[in-house]
């Protein structure tokens, strides 16, 4: 039996971790590939970016070749132990336990992953676990290698090594940081990525950032236009918000090359940039350039030919002047 | 449905600070004695309780902001190498105050924090702010309840406490009202904004002080001292099985008789159940009081919205009381009606580039916009403030006071100037 390809994605709150989840996962689809997306923030994000009602902890049909799956870390410990007793006691006693909440995450996760485990539907080429936020995420991920050191034998000390075993697999096993082009975001990153690729030694693919304002003036026309509003103080007061809207769009491109370029200086590796959407009504469909980005780097695709070309899918909703 | 006031009847009104709503209920927030902001994560929150407590501070209110973030943000945003965990003066710069010519005047007032009043002066000069250490609030308050001195020395002495107090699931969460607690009935602030940890739902962070109770109250520690007991409990074989097993290993993972050291530590904090209890429940009650507001932050995004809505809805039915909305990085853009005229001065390729620009971004500010209505419709709050998308997070206190000046401008307040 094959074991999918793994990709874990994290980053910083509100970032865009689900979006970059749900983007990988279509273009996977679109390539053949059978995936499986795991959402572990049981917010209703992703159900609700593929116009679904809600994740459940069976698989659900999202898109054409992408399923999705809901794993609550709290729920899988309240079930566990309510299920072996009637005390609620201690399952609270059990989730306090340090790294027994993380276990029960994972080990769910590789029952989604891994063949030998479990007894679940199989055939998923690529299974995508939409992280929680980097500090748990970074504590997830340590947990294998402590707990493999811990406990050596017995069934536990078995799930652990063979997480160990798969995270360790770099051919298999990726992660990918998503930030923000803003300080605390890219801290946060630089950061993360080092503790995941110097401590953990994983697989960490480039940092991607999301919501980077597209360049859509030359110096010399950012240079004009601000002239223009310092100046003239009001132009003709009905073109202002036109002057204002390309100075606000101009500071957002210089601050989001600013970040870049500092994360570019700490890893020493290109960020993967994802632009700003404009679309007035988001859809699964705005996220497809962003799908043949992620699916070049992540998944080594190709970007998808004429695809790019394609114009971009914010033109259908694009609002009038 | 009745539409949603403030802002967004004008977009253009939340483009720039010195636009933005009147603000009213804001002002009525600023003389709440405990603010607490919910939401998301990446929504702002920190920034958001900062601001709110400088805002406070700027109309004459003693504040305080507890933040609970682990990451320390409120520390980078005041740009200090070392925000106690014990409240921290943080001065304001008058020299650098962009607004606040006059307040409404009041003769100053002395003693407790007033209902509903408060003090107003020409704007104090200083608000206070801590971050939040689980470990060490959880040690207070162990030694506080503690019924002997070598009890407490016995719990905080326990290699798997240090582990707990800062694991514990919702310890966090609890330590913040813990603190809140504390604080607040110290007297020494008119207004406490509560900073709280992400989460993606609000009972996480309101079920914390029962959960923990619960646990404390529990019959966890008999169970613990006769792991037996437990495993005739229950309901299968092979539940049995998997439970020893897992007691088995979770003896192994620590290198440690665990259960042994489990037994003690909840054996220790038994004795102070009533305690905590007690606590929890003034908590609670406190959480709940009228001069009490939680205050929904959240981006204006459509999925965050939908996370807020639930937050309003938990928040709801727990009887805490919500006071309203308040949204950050809005992007907000007026129609305009002769767009083709009003371009023309300008030459091609400008000409096309500031027209694609501008559709760009009105549609953003309609997603916006839409979302930030679907948000009143559906949990009927009001929008306190709309925060304009700033280029730049304020990671500075003069950031800070700008943001505070967008959330609350004071009457007579001369222009911000324009972002540079």
């Amino acid at each position: 039996m094959q074991t999918p390809r793994v990709v874990f994605v994290t980053g910083k709150g509100g970032v865009g971790k689900t979006t970059v989840s749900a983007a990988l996962g279509q273009r996977a689809a679109e390539l053949g590939v059978r995936t499986l997306i795991i959402e572990t923030a049981n917010d209703g994000s992703l159900a609700q970016l593929f116009e679904h009602r809600k994740l459940s902890a069976a698989p659900q049909r999202m898109h054409a070749g992408i399923d999705a799956v809901r794993v609550d870390a709290r729920e899988l410990v309240e079930q566990y132990f309510s299920r072996l007793l009637s005390s609620h006691t201690f399952s609270a006693l059990a989730a306090a336990a340090p790294g027994i909440t993380e276990f029960l995450l994972l080990e769910k996760i590789l029952a989604w992953i891994d063949p030998a485990l479990g007894s679940r539907r199989r055939g998923y080429g690529l299974v995508i676990v939409d992280g929680p936020a980097t500090g748990h995420a970074l504590k997830l991920l340590r947990t294998p290698r402590n707990l493999a050191t811990m406990v050596p034998g017995g069934p536990l000390g078995k799930v652990a090594r063979r997480l160990l075993t798969l995270l360790a697999d770099r051919e298999r096993t990726q992660v990918v940081l998503v930030s923000l082009p803003d300080e605390m975001a890219v801290r946060e990153t630089i950061e993360a990525q080092r503790v995941l690729e110097d401590d953990l030694v994983l697989h960490v693919t480039r940092p991607v950032i999301n919501r980077v304002f597209p360049r859509h003036f030359t110096a010399a026309e950012a240079h004009a236009l601000t002239q223009a509003l310092a100046h003239n103080g009001a132009p003709a007061a009905s073109l202002a918000p036109v002057i204002e809207a390309a100075r606000f769009a101009i500071a957002c491109r210089r601050e989001a090359e600013r970040h870049v370029a500092a994360l570019r200086r700490a890893l020493g590796s290109s960020p993967i940039l994802l632009r700003q959407l404009f679309a007035t009504h988001l859809s699964i469909a705005d996220l497809a350039p962003f799908g043949r980005t992620l699916g070049r780097v992540v998944l080594g695709a190709p970007s998808g030919g004429r695809d790019d070309t394609a114009p971009p899918p914010t033109a259908r909703t694009v609002a009038t002047l | 449905m009745r539409k949603l006031q403030g802002p967004l009847e004008s977009p253009s009104l939340v483009r720039r600070g010195e636009d933005t709503v009147t603000m009213l209920t804001v002002d009525r927030l600023l003389r709440k004695q405990l603010v607490i902001c919910v939401g998301t994560g990446g929504v702002g929150k920190t920034t958001t309780a900062a601001a709110l407590a400088v805002a406070a501070a700027l109309q004459g209110r003693r504040s305080a902001v507890i933040t609970v973030d682990p990451a320390r943000r409120l520390k980078d945003a005041l740009g200090l190498s070392d925000l106690s965990v014990e409240p921290h003066r943080i001065a304001i710069d008058p020299a650098a105050e962009p607004v606040l010519r006059h307040v409404r005047r009041r003769p100053p007032e002395c003693g407790s924090p007033a209902e509903g009043g408060g003090l107003r002066r020409a704007g104090a000069t200083h608000f206070e702010a801590l971050a939040l250490d689980t470990k060490r609030t959880f040690d207070a308050l162990v030694e506080r309840f503690a019924p002997s001195p070598a009890v407490a020395a016995r719990i905080l002495a326990n290699r798997l406490y240090h582990e707990l107090s800062n694991e514990i699931a919702g310890s966090a969460e609890y330590m913040a009202m813990e603190k809140l607690h504390e604080l607040f009935h110290s007297r020494r602030y008119q207004i406490i904004v509560v900073d709280t940890p992400p989460s993606a739902h609000a009972r996480d962070l309101l079920a914390a002080p029962n959960r923990l109770t619960n646990l404390l109250a529990s019959r966890a520690v008999s169970v613990l001292q006769a792991p037996a007991s437990l495993l005739s409990g229950a309901t299968s074989s092979l539940g049995r099985l998997g439970l020893s097993t897992l007691l088995k290993a979770l003896e192994r993972w620590t290198g440690v008789e665990l259960l042994h050291d489990l037994a003690d530590f909840v054996g220790g904090f038994e004795e102070m159940v009533e305690g905590f209890h007690t606590r929890a429940e003034e908590v609670n009650r406190l959480l709940r009081a009228p001069s009490t507001a939680f205050v929904l932050v959240t981006s204006p995004e459509p999925r965050t919205i939908e996370t807020t809505i639930g937050f309003q809805q938990e928040l709801a039915a727990g009887g805490f009381p919500v006071g309203g909305i308040i949204a950050n990085r809005m992007v907000a853009f007026p129609r305009l009606a002769h767009a083709d005229q009003l371009l023309a001065e300008w030459d091609e390729p400008l000409r096309g580039k500031l027209r694609r620009n501008y559709a760009e971004l009105r549609a953003l500010a309609q997603r916006h916009r839409n979302a930030l209505q679907r948000l009143h419709e559906q949990t009927r709050m009001p929008l306190l403030s709309a925060i304009p998308a700033l280029t730049e997070a304020p990671t500075s206190l003069v950031g800070l006071r700008r943001f505070a000046e967008l959330l609350a401008p004071s009457q007579g307040s001369t222009k911000l100037k324009a972002e540079s």
